[in-house]
């Protein structure tokens, strides 16, 4: 195997740097153009907010590339200095990448442990790889096993479960609510990013209308739009308030815009006994607190679900044991079944050809003793050079197959080649 | 004698497997592993068997208050059963079988205290009185209703003080959604209500018709049993009359199923040697 893993990750580079180094639709196709084409090797660019890095393979018999080349790949493309770009990449090897693709896909390696988002990232960076014709037999048995391992993970142990990001947290809290979310009303006020990023969650559950109101309508029609809502006018945020089962606020107001007064005088008598959710992610807070009845209205906050989000994580953190021994499991496997699969044509070739040369030997023999032998002593003989090749090809293939199993057959198959006389 | 251990056996026969099915179930949530809940099922349909072939073979009168609570339970059982295989990941088992078991031994200790020397097929089932089946079949129905209420309502009363104290849903034994339990608690009253209503009229003319009872009107089983219809009558209004808070009408069904309880422990005037 001749593999590397070469990137930055959050770890190991300013936010700043990740987004000089991130790829668009463009630049991908140059990297994966470019790449095989100058370093013959197989290729595949990953990039998120988190990360970027490329995976490349070549021939065995070739050198590996390392990372001062793709530092000064990187600054060719995006216009940044090498050395700039070089103290931040990290460098991976054969099973240790293929142990940290496994780990990366599988949500281990994120800053949110356990994501699921990661995995799709890594089958689009895969695809887009594939149909540039980037790709090759390493990285192409390489990244679907990314993807199984992946599921293996998620469904073997619980890294996945609970959500483990304030965004993603408010779904807890709307589950033990409502039922059904099909016939229910999201209302957006303010367009915070938090906001943005729980409504995302929230739409997953497909809900019926998605309304926006903002101070801004400017910035208010922009949302609606992004996200198919209506739009509603700030002076009508009380009749907004009313049609609303789920609220996500997060606008910079500095008091409260719903005190307990204006939501018991204008909103609540109109909406007879109808749950209403409020999530409020605005600091200082956009809600009275004292609306929060745990029935008729429920209002989290920020610190709620922050508390939520952090007894998932840590509950995931208990899980990583267990998904780092499944991926440990996968890792050995690959590499194996890899060499394996190297080795497997020479091995067959090496007892083709021994094949050829007893066969050679022993039909000329039969054919001067017939007659002169029985049949039975005929095939005792035929038996006794067959053992004969057994036995002498016994030590070469196990050799290969105990070299394979730790990942060092590339040397001794070389060997054999060349003591035999097999053509590569 | 013989027959009182008989039945005792039976009853403990399928009241520990209820038991036993609930310990596991409790096991699942505090130390989850898939062994628990299969072993859990077995137990529960273990138990579910021999209470069905209990019934079968010892046809309960319904008349009679252990026959009725006994053939409540096992109604109670199905749903159960129903809930665990609909309802996987929720503490559905943990709030039915206590009832199923509550049922199972209050038919049990009532069953010691009643005359039993008239085993065989009772009066209601053999078709000489067919409206007393008629009245039976739909009080049992209706009692159904009101065991399905008390159990989604104490759900929703849990469900309702962890949001209210913004538990961690992560953190809890899960449970229906609160709009879920709301739905079927008010499907079970409102299903429940009308069947009581027949039932008890059914059960009224069968009592004026028969000379014999008329001095019944005063037993405490038809004093109860028509608490329980004003109380479903009350909560039936503030349910459709009246915006009421749902949490009351989880209180006013919870105090429905105790007085259902009283009403179906106590002797029934068309029974032959009951407790009164």
């Amino acid at each position: 195997m001749n593999l590397r893993a070469i990137g930055c990750n959050v770890e190991s580079a300013t936010v700043e740097l990740r987004e000089k180094l991130a790829f668009d639709a463009t630049k991908l196709a140059r990297a994966l153009a470019e790449l095989p084409a100058r370093y013959g090797t197989e290729a595949v660019v990953l990039g998120t907010c988190n990360r970027v890095e490329i995976y490349l393979a070549r021939p065995e018999e070739d050198a590996p590339v390392h990372s001062p080349l793709i530092a000064e790949f990187l600054a060719e493309v995006h216009g940044v200095p090498a050395a700039d770009i070089l103290s931040h990449l990290y460098e991976l090897h054969d099973a240790e990448a293929v142990r940290h693709l496994f780990r990366v896909t599988s949500g281990l390696d994120s800053v949110v442990i356990g994501e699921t988002q990661i995995a799709g990232q890594v089958k689009d960076a895969y695809d887009v790889a594939q149909k540039a014709d980037a790709t090759g037999p390493l990285l192409n048995t390489l990244f679907p096993a990314a993807t199984r391992v992946s599921r293996r993970v998620r469904t073997e142990t619980k890294i996945a479960e609970g959500h483990a990001s304030v965004s993603s947290a408010a779904v807890d809290f709307l589950r033990p609510i409502f039922d059904t979310f099909t016939d229910k009303t999201v209302l957006v006020i303010g367009a915070g990013e938090m906001g943005r990023l729980t409504l995302n969650h929230i739409r997953e559950l497909n809900p019926a209308r998605v309304l926006v109101a903002n101070r801004s309508p400017d910035r208010a029609a922009a949302l609606a739009a992004e996200y198919g809502g209506q739009l509603v006018p700030w002076e009508q945020l009380d009749d907004a308030l009313v049609q609303a089962d789920i609220v996500l606020s997060t606008t910079g107001a500095p008091e409260p815009i719903v005190s307990r007064r204006r939501f018991d005088d204008k909103v609540r008598p109109r909406r007879g006994y109808r749950t209403l959710v409020v999530f409020d992610m605005a600091v200082p807070r956009d809600f009275d607190p004292r609306l929060h009845d745990g029935e008729r209205v429920s209002v989290f906050n920020v610190d709620d679900l922050n508390r939520v989000a952090d007894q998932a994580a840590a509950e995931r953190r208990k899980h990583l044991p267990a998904a780092d021994a499944i991926v440990t499991g996968e890792v050995t496997r690959f590499v194996q079944d890899w060499n394996r699969r190297k080795d497997g044509p020479v091995i067959g070739q090496l007892t083709a050809e021994v094949d050829r040369l007893r066969e050679s030997m022993v039909s000329p023999l039969l054919a001067k003793m017939k007659g002169k032998l029985t049949p039975a002593e005929l095939e005792h003989i035929e038996g006794a050079f067959r053992l004969f090749q057994s036995k002498l090809l016994h030590g070469p293939i196990a050799a290969l197959q105990e070299a394979s199993r730790t990942g060092h057959s590339g040397t001794l198959r070389e060997a054999v080649m060349k003591l035999f006389g097999l053509k590569g | 004698m013989t027959v009182f251990l008989l039945q005792g056996i039976y009853h403990a026969c399928f009241g520990l497997s209820y038991l036993v099915a609930l310990l596991l179930e409790l096991g699942r949530f505090a130390r989850p592993a898939a062994a628990w809940r299969a072993t859990g099922l077995a137990f529960g349909i273990a138990g579910l068997a021999a209470h069905t072939f209990y019934i079968l073979v010892h046809h309960p009168d319904p008349a009679k208050p252990s026959g009725s609570l006994l053939l409540l339970a096992w109604v109670l059982a199905l749903f159960y059963l129903y809930g665990t295989l609909h309802y996987a990941k929720q503490a559905w088992a943990v709030f039915v079988l206590p009832v199923v078991i509550l049922l199972v031994s209050l038919s049990y200790a009532l069953q010691r205290s009643e005359n039993t020397t008239e085993y065989g097929i009772p009066t209601w089932a053999s078709g000489e009185r067919f409206w007393g089946a008629i009245h039976g079949t739909l009080i049992l129905l209706a009692t159904v209703g009101v065991s399905v209420g008390f159990m989604m309502s104490v759900m929703y009363l849990i469900q309702a003080r962890r949001l209210r104290n913004k538990v961690n849903p992560g953190q809890v034994v899960p449970l229906l959604s609160l709009e879920k339990l709301e739905t079927m608690n008010r499907r079970a009253v409102t299903l429940a209500f009308p069947l009581l209503t027949v039932g008890l009229l059914v059960g009224t003319l069968l009592l004026r018709h028969d000379h014999s009872l008329s001095d019944n009107w005063l037993s405490p089983k038809i004093l109860t049993t028509a608490g329980l219809w004003v109380v479903f009558l009350v909560l039936v209004y503030l349910r459709y009359g009246t915006s009421v808070p749902p949490r009351r009408l989880a209180l006013l069904s919870i105090a429905a199923f105790v007085l259902m309880l009283i009403a179906l422990g106590t002797a029934h005037p068309f029974a032959t040697g009951g407790t009164q």
